[in-house]
């Protein structure tokens, strides 16, 4: 199922719906759902907050059969960043070191599969996949 | 949906889905904490990274005078966030 969404915090709880909506029809068990509406924010959110002005929509296909769930999210007239590129994060350092932020594609790059990125006339497309077990 | 709110004994209890749209009623909240503050996630659902960015900056800020969150009833999800997230090591975590 496609749809896209305004490019706006605010379009999040449209964008859980709309995954709960194709997870429904899939069968999707609770341990791959949860994991999918993470990714699917932290990277929407990405896309917002690195291209406020831009006027296009982002495109969104989400799919579901048999428990395993496939994601598509495409980003229009952007520059290219690699969000499946290793995040070089520490997640060892002590609290003093740590600074709020940066771990986002972190936890997308743990807890999604088949992560990959493509870009192509200025279009940035980001594709995963999630099943349980 | 979030809410955030003081229980009978204290405690910071925490409902719904913490994400991007809804970190600013947290932060609002967590800002005017003071001391050692247990939070309890038992009707938490969901958090990502930009809840884990407001837990992180209070306990920074408590810590800092002596205190510290505590953080209880944590559901499997959130539990693998923090766990990914490293965050065991910079709170006092028990699950559910």
């Amino acid at each position: 199922m496609q749809r896209k969404f305004t490019r706006s915090f605010d379009a999040l709880g449209d964008i859980y719906q709309f995954a709960e909506d194709v997870f429904a029809s899939g069968n999707v068990e609770d341990a791959v759902r949860f994991p999918i509406q993470l990714a699917l924010e932290e990277l929407y959110v990405n896309m917002v907050k690195y291209y406020p002005d831009n006027d296009n929509d982002i495109l969104l296909d989400v799919s579901a059969s048999d428990g395993k769930v496939t994601v598509t999210m495409t980003d229009f007239d952007v520059d290219p960043f690699d969000v499946s590129a290793p995040r070089n994060i520490d997640t060892d350092l002590p609290l003093d070191s740590r600074v709020p932020g940066g771990l986002g594609l972190h936890l997308v790059q743990q807890m999604v599969d088949n992560l990959e990125y493509k870009y192509h006339d200025r279009q940035s497309t980001v594709r995963f996949t999630k099943e349980s077990g | 949906m979030f809410n955030i709110e003081f229980g009978e004994n204290g405690e910071i209890l925490c409902s719904g889905r913490l994400d991007a749209a809804q970190c600013a009623t947290a932060e609002e909240f967590l800002d005017s904490v003071d001391g050692s503050s247990t939070l309890d996630f038992v009707n938490l659902e969901y958090i990502s990274s930009a809840g884990l960015g407001i837990l992180l900056k209070t306990q920074k800020r408590l810590v800092e005078s002596g205190a510290g969150l505590k953080i209880i009833n944590v559901n499997n999800h959130i539990h693998d966030v923090f766990r990914y997230s490293g965050f065991h090591s910079i709170f006092e975590i028990e699950a559910q």
